[in-house]
């Protein structure tokens, strides 16, 4: 029966679906959600299935997620990692967008660059984390290193294909119009592969705020992922549970926020079209 | 590799090196690829090893790094850390294959299922894994239990939205087509879903592959004792960085040999999806 209704619904004319969709799935979901919290607090607080040390309940992990909201130390831990991310990324932006850009667009450079490009994107370059610790120390310095290195190559390599798949006819109409060289590249290339250069700033930020947190777990003395793991290491898992929750809100704050922004800047542009490309 | 060796995109003029390498056979450009990689190999070496331009310890050249391997091999350590990765690895792949095929198939399936694991499991693929791993430090130890549930956790939502998503955009006609030859239910899912799913299975799995091996990587590096992570990070604070870079070589080749083995699976199983037929 479930699965007639949604081969009913896939056939159905999309307005019909928004109309009626959302409201009432979003309530199905904050109930599943508020029961899977109430099954949770049973189990630790009152059935003692599982020992509060181990897997705190959701009321202590909201308490300790308040507290930290009027942490000083949390405050000063947030605007360190974001600081180190922030640079990083703005860096691996300006390099990624203006290689793939270049690659993407010279017959010569994609053939003699795109290999070792396309290597180095498969690298799990996490492995170089401990490295750039011994080469830059514990400071920002390794962390912005290391968020640029993780980031640059998913927005590098979404740029190149962008660049490619620039519609022929649409570079010929504007060489008819008389535009060329660097203006060309301005006012054509660069908005035409835009949506593609996001699709890769999304996946760069996330891979990047991995390089962070790595960068902290590794050595450091600040931000959000060494009070993270300093709160784990003390077994304060109440801590420790509503520091992870603050990274999830952080990753997908920053993952919607660039949705926002590709729908924002180039509204044509259809999503599923990246989705399922491997 | 598919931007590689596209001929299509935007159709310029291609005058002098650019017209020449486009007119290369398949063998002619592996040739000149061949070329070039020994080119970079051998600047590598002369810029590090012998004009000492980059510090050696921090960009070993490549001869050290074959010297390096040959040491980890011969002293048995890659072996033993090798063994206990590829264990972790497997097994938490395997899992992420088990729970997360039948999770996606019924989210493809079942619309309230969709609504409701849907949103969640976005919120947590999109966090990256290094989030979790103090938890799972706190909870399975200092052993092969993290490293398990971190690649479970990097592997298991690409290859279960990935599903989710194929069976979503079956083609509405395809499945209307069915249905009007009289196609009963289990026929419109063994004959209609489940080929036009496959592809995306395999995406699923190709991206799984990269990020169980960034899982496997993060959370050996930080606390395990065993495991090609912590034979890097050995061999880095020891600054026997020659070691760590080779330790890595390992890591990418295991991750590019298993993407390649998926598409290998791929062309075998599903000989009709893009992929497989390049």
């Amino acid at each position: 029966m479930t699965a007639t209704v949604s081969i009913e619904t896939l056939n159905a004319p999309p307005p019909r679906r928004r109309r009626t969709g959302p409201g009432k799935w979003t309530w199905l979901l904050l109930a599943v959600i508020a029961g899977i919290l109430l099954v949770w607090e049973a189990a630790v607080s009152w059935l003692h299935l599982v020992p509060a040390a181990f897997l705190p309940p959701p009321t202590a992990v909201l308490a300790s997620f308040l507290e930290l909201l009027v942490d000083p130390e949390f405050w000063q831990a947030f605007a360190f990692s974001m600081q180190n991310l922030l640079i990083g990324l703005v860096l691996a932006v300006v390099v990624g967008v203006a290689v793939g850009l270049a690659v993407g667009w010279s017959p010569v450079l994609r053939f003699t660059v795109a290999p070792f490009l396309w290597l180095l994107y498969s690298t799990p370059k996490v492995a170089l984390a401990p490295l750039f610790i011994l080469v830059l120390g514990l400071g920002n310095e390794s962390k912005i290193a290391l968020v640029f290195l993780l980031a640059v190559f998913p927005i590098i390599l979404n740029t190149m294909e962008g660049a490619v798949t620039v519609p022929a006819s649409l570079v010929n109409a504007s060489r008819v119009y008389g535009v060329n060289g660097l203006a060309l590249g301005w006012k054509v290339i660069l908005p035409a592969t835009l949506p593609y250069s996001l699709a890769g700033i999304q996946r760069g930020a996330a891979l990047g705020f991995t390089g962070e947190v790595l960068g902290e777990f590794l050595g450091g003395t600040g931000g959000l992922g060494h009070m993270l793991e300093f709160a784990a290491y003390q077994f304060q898992m109440d801590e420790a549970i509503a520091m992870v929750i603050v990274m999830v809100i952080i990753a997908n704050l920053t993952l919607t926020l660039i949705s926002v922004l590709r729908k924002r800047l180039a509204p044509w542009y259809d999503d599923r079209q990246i989705m399922g490309r491997s | 590799m598919s931007v590689l060796f596209a001929t299509g995109g935007p159709r310029v003029a291609r005058g002098g090196l650019a017209g020449w390498l486009a007119g290369l056979s398949t063998g002619g450009r592996a040739a000149v690829i061949a070329v070039e990689v020994f080119v970079v190999l051998l600047l590598w070496q002369l810029i590090v090893g012998y004009w000492g331009i980059i510090n050696p310890v921090f960009f070993p050249p490549p001869l050290a790094i074959a010297q390096g391997f040959a040491e980890i091999v011969a002293n048995g350590s890659l072996a033993a850390n090798a063994a206990v990765s590829a264990q972790a690895w497997l097994t938490g792949f395997t899992i992420a294959v088990i729970v997360g095929i039948p999770v996606g198939l019924l989210m493809g399936a079942s619309l309230p299922v969709d609504k409701v694991v849907g949103p969640i499991a976005w919120t947590i693929y999109a966090t990256p894994a290094i989030a979790y791993q103090p938890l799972a430090k706190a909870w399975f130890g200092f052993g092969i239990g993290p490293v398990i549930f971190l690649v479970v956790i990097s592997a298991l939502f690409p290859i279960m939205l990935n599903i989710a998503a194929g069976m979503r955009t079956t083609s509405p006609s395809l499945l209307r087509a069915a249905r009007v030859y009289g196609g009963s239910q289990l026929d419109l899912y063994r004959r209609v879903f489940l080929p036009s799913t496959v592809p995306f299975l395999f995406a699923g799995l190709r991206q799984a592959v990269v990020l169980a091996t960034i899982g496997m990587v993060v959370a050996e590096l930080s606390g395990s004792s065993s495991g090609m992570g912590a034979l890097i990070i050995r061999a880095a604070n020891t600054y026997q960085t020659d070691q760590a870079f080779a330790a890595i070589g390992v890591v990418v080749c295991w991750s590019v040999g298993m993407t390649g083995l998926v598409t290998l699976i791929e062309r075998r199983v599903a000989p009709w999806t893009r992929k497989a037929r390049r």
